[in-house]
């Protein structure tokens, strides 16, 4: 069977009043996708904004000055559009997909959201909305292991902030904080607009062009702190969890560092579901329910993580595998083999992730906030396909696991 | 308009093919209809103890070498164990269809069962199974369906404790042998692949294989009744299931679109009076489920105690004020989110394969998206609403778990 040709075209602009705009147009695809990329998060917040950010991004659907709260659900509904958005330590972002007719409507609404009115009925009823949702997660402790664990590892480095914030910051939460931290966060140059999928990009450029005319200018200022890893191992017990879990977290690349797709291949040969060391070590002995690990790159800096969920009983003989694997890999590097095959799966997955415009929205938003360049997943792939073994091994020279924090969550006694 | 095409093989097994020249991939769903629902009475948890012991070793490759197997084909694994059969689902290259099918091939029908790697498999599913208590609304929901069928189909999907405790190698093996078969199983490949070069693969590989898979035993329902299950949560979790019209109704797409109405988008009558308006919850939902032979509708809202009395009454309230009808504009956008939806899963490989898997499984034909899109188009107003008046949403199942206080005020709602 001939395999089509996907015509992918890549188209950006920047607006006279900073906003970034970026698209990869693709004639075939049966839907587009459009989102909005802030680059704002818990990082970005003082101690008594703990939770701003991800506040904020909810009193967004509440309305602008045209539209009230209702009259911007049924705008989404209108258009079937598929759509939402979440917070991160350093990234807000607003997304959706529909048919291809309603992309003008679509870029209409979400360009609107992006300037809310904040209203004080809307705050105070959306604060419940919070709180309930700081609860559900309180009632999950693989949830709350990574927040305690980023806070420990990270130790008053702003990536340690927690995006939910707690009880007591949002209880006391006022909305003149929140329209003080849009003013300050919401600058078109701190946002990235990226659309995907089937669009027509001149019409689209100069619809935006419009709607934001009166968006004014200015600078906005991120913090980069000097970090370093500490080795570190806290066990704390959780009323809420019956199972033991553990996080270990070490020094990883940033996402502006080329390093990261070998630490992506280190992360997947350490602890992929189905064939890694963690799992022949740990899951195919019946020693852990689960174990995985993972890369995260963020804004100039990073890190690797290792989570494992087990028996309280298993407790010790899990910790003492784990870093005995680790020490392992530090000594001794990774083979040839084991580097091929964890390359392959990536690669494959890079394929299928590409497979629609709203899965291709967040590489082409997220890569463009982070290095200001549009990398198509080709591109990645090819970066996965040229690791090579020595790239691997000296990652592993700087023994980031030796300077791992290791963060146990425990039932109570 | 993309278009399945199905044809049963000489053994019994059913092979539906989509076939989409413009994807770089090939998505595969293979579905065994092996679950709880046929565990054997003392063998709770057979089906899943199978699925992970099958991956322990096949023919002339141990555990480690059947995995290293499919990574270097780059294949994106996974499988899982539900109530009315296993699935094991791949993504990869087009070139290696042939391989992968042979791996398969080679999983179903010469699976080693080594009897040393039971017991790990055993100390996994375990841990999974003691993990539901760190879990809250899956607890409530697995609690739920306990009391709504008094078949088989209450069972917890991945086994009980004493029957995972209690099962030898050797009733597994004879289990194995009886309901692993090919005849009633289904596999469902979709992506750049031509029907004709799928067919001859599978007959070459899996055209041996023999069996008969077991028949799906007939849902047996309880009469509507409320369950509370006390524990220590910072959130109520609430469930209702109501009885529901299946696929091979003639007002199925009514009902369809009903639930979009009701929980469809964000400007859905769930989200905007339960959590919109009054900010009760983080997450409210309602949605059409089903197991073969009994369709229902599953309400969920998780809240604070407090609150938990006015959720579960707005909730209960607004799902049963449906039969007073929806209006036109309610229609329209519950029409174009579905229609949507529908658009977006042609778009991805992976979601096309398990619907169609799903489609064979519970009506033994593939809905062509055409045929949907006709359905959906010829429900106009006068229609829905008359069916929602002869078919009113009433008498649910309920189910809360969550700290005393709750139970107080639920059982006077």
């Amino acid at each position: 069977m001939q395999r089509a040709a996907t015509t992918l075209a890549c188209k950006e602009a920047k607006l006279p009043n900073g906003l970034r705009v970026i698209a990869e147009v693709n004639p075939e695809a049966k839907s587009l996708a459009l989102g909005y990329f802030v680059k704002t998060g818990s990082r970005d917040e003082a101690p008594a904004e703990s939770g701003i950010s991800h506040f904020l991004e909810h009193m967004v659907f509440k309305g602008t000055l045209r539209r009230d709260a209702l009259e911007v659900n049924l705008e989404f509904d209108r258009m079937g559009a598929q759509y939402n958005a979440f917070t991160s330590e350093e990234n807000t972002v607003y997304y959706a997909a529909v048919l291809p007719e309603f992309g003008g409507r679509l870029l209409e609404l979400l360009t609107d959201l992006m300037r809310p009115a904040l209203r004080q009925e809307d705050f105070d009823t959306e604060k419940n909305v919070i709180l309930e949702e700081i609860a559900l997660y309180a009632d999950r402790p693989n949830v709350m292991l990574f927040d305690y664990a980023r806070s420990k590892f990270f130790r008053g480095h702003p990536l340690g902030n927690s995006v939910l914030g707690s009880i007591e910051s949002i209880t006391a939460m006022t909305r003149e904080q929140m329209a003080a931290y849009h003013a300050r966060r919401y600058a078109p140059a701190n946002m990235v607009l990226a659309m995907a999928g089937k669009l027509d990009w001149p019409a689209m450029l100069e619809q935006v062009a419009q709607l934001t005319a009166d968006w004014q200018p200015y600078a906005v200022h991120r913090e980069y702190p000097p970090f370093e890893a500490l080795p570190g191992d806290v066990r704390e017990s959780y009323p809420k969890a019956t199972q033991t879990y553990l996080a270990l977290l070490a020094p990883g690349l940033s996402a502006q560092d080329e390093r990261r797709y070998a630490a992506a291949v280190l992360a997947s040969l350490i602890g992929e579901e189905g064939n890694s060391r963690l799992y022949w070590a740990l899951t195919h002995r019946g020693l852990v329910e689960s174990a995985s690990a993972g890369h995260d790159d963020s804004d100039q800096a990073g890190l690797f993580y290792i989570y494992a969920q087990t028996d309280p009983q298993n407790e010790a003989q899990v910790v003492d595998i784990l870093r005995e694997e680790l020490n392992r890999l530090q000594a001794h590097g990774v083979s040839a083999e084991e580097v091929r095959r964890a390359k392959n799966k990536l690669a494959t997955g890079i394929v299928f992730a590409g497979e629609t415009p709203l899965n291709r929205l967040f590489n082409l938003g997220m890569g463009y906030q982070y290095n200001g360049v549009y990398e198509p997943l080709s591109e990645m792939a090819r970066k996965v396909e040229a690791v090579t073994p020595a790239e691997v091994n000296a990652l592993l020279e700087a023994k980031p696991f030796s300077r791992g924090f290791l963060y146990r969550m425990v039932p109570p006694d | 308009m993309a278009f399945a095409q199905v044809e049963t093989l000489a053994n019994g097994l059913t092979l539906a093919v989509e076939e989409q020249p413009w994807n770089p991939g090939i998505a595969l769903q293979l579905l065994v209809p092996v679950g709880a629902t046929t565990d054997p009475q003392e063998l709770e948890g057979a089906a899943n103890l199978l699925e992970g012991w099958l991956w322990k070793g096949a023919g002339d490759l141990d555990a480690r070498a059947l995995a290293e197997a499919f990574d270097e084909l780059g294949v994106r694994r996974g499988s899982g164990v539900g109530l009315e059969y296993t699935t094991f689902a791949a993504s990869f290259l087009p070139e290696y269809l042939d391989s992968v099918l042979e791996l398969y091939a080679l999983i179903l029908q010469k699976p080693r069962f080594d009897e040393a790697l039971l017991e790990p498999v055993r100390q996994v599913a375990l841990q999974e199974l003691a993990a539901l208590e760190d879990q809250p609304p899956r607890k409530m929901g697995a609690a739920l369906r306990r009391a709504v069928f008094a078949s088989t189909h209450g069972r917890y999907a991945a086994g009980s404790k004493e029957g995972l405790t209690s099962a030898t190698p050797e009733a597994l093996r004879a289990d194995f042998q009886r309901r692993y078969g090919a005849k009633g199983s289904i596999l469902a490949v979709a992506g750049g692949v031509g029907f004709a070069e799928v067919r001859e693969a599978v007959e070459r590989h899996l055209g041996t294989w023999g069996g008969v898979a077991p028949a799906s035993p007939e849902p047996v329902l309880t009469q509507p009744q409320a369950i509370h299950i006390e524990q220590d949560t910072a959130q109520v979790q609430i469930g209702l299931i109501y009885q529901d019209v299946g696929p091979g109704h003639p007002e199925f797409y009514s009902a369809r679109l009903a639930a979009e109405v009701l929980s469809g988008g964000m400007g859905s009558r769930l989200f905007t009076e339960v959590r919109e308006k009054r900010g009760l919850v983080y997450s409210v939902s309602a949605s059409p489920q089903g197991v073969k032979g009994f369709s229902y509708l599953l309400a969920y809202a998780g809240t604070t105690p407090e609150r938990a009395h006015a959720t579960l009454e707005v909730l209960r309230a607004e799902i049963e004020r449906i039969r007073e009808g929806v209006s036109e504009e309610e229609l329209e956008r519950a029409k174009i989110g579905l229609r949507t939806a529908l658009v977006m899963q042609e778009e991805s490989a992976r979601s096309r394969v398990g619907s169609m898997a799903r489609d064979l499984f519970m009506l033994g034909r593939i809905r062509p998206l055409a045929e949907i899109e006709a359905e959906i188009a010829a429900v106009d107003l006068s229609r829905i609403n008359r069916f929602l008046a002869d078919h009113p949403y009433k008498d649910p199942w309920v189910g809360t778990l969550g700290p005393k206080l709750a139970q107080r005020q639920t059982q006077n709602a």
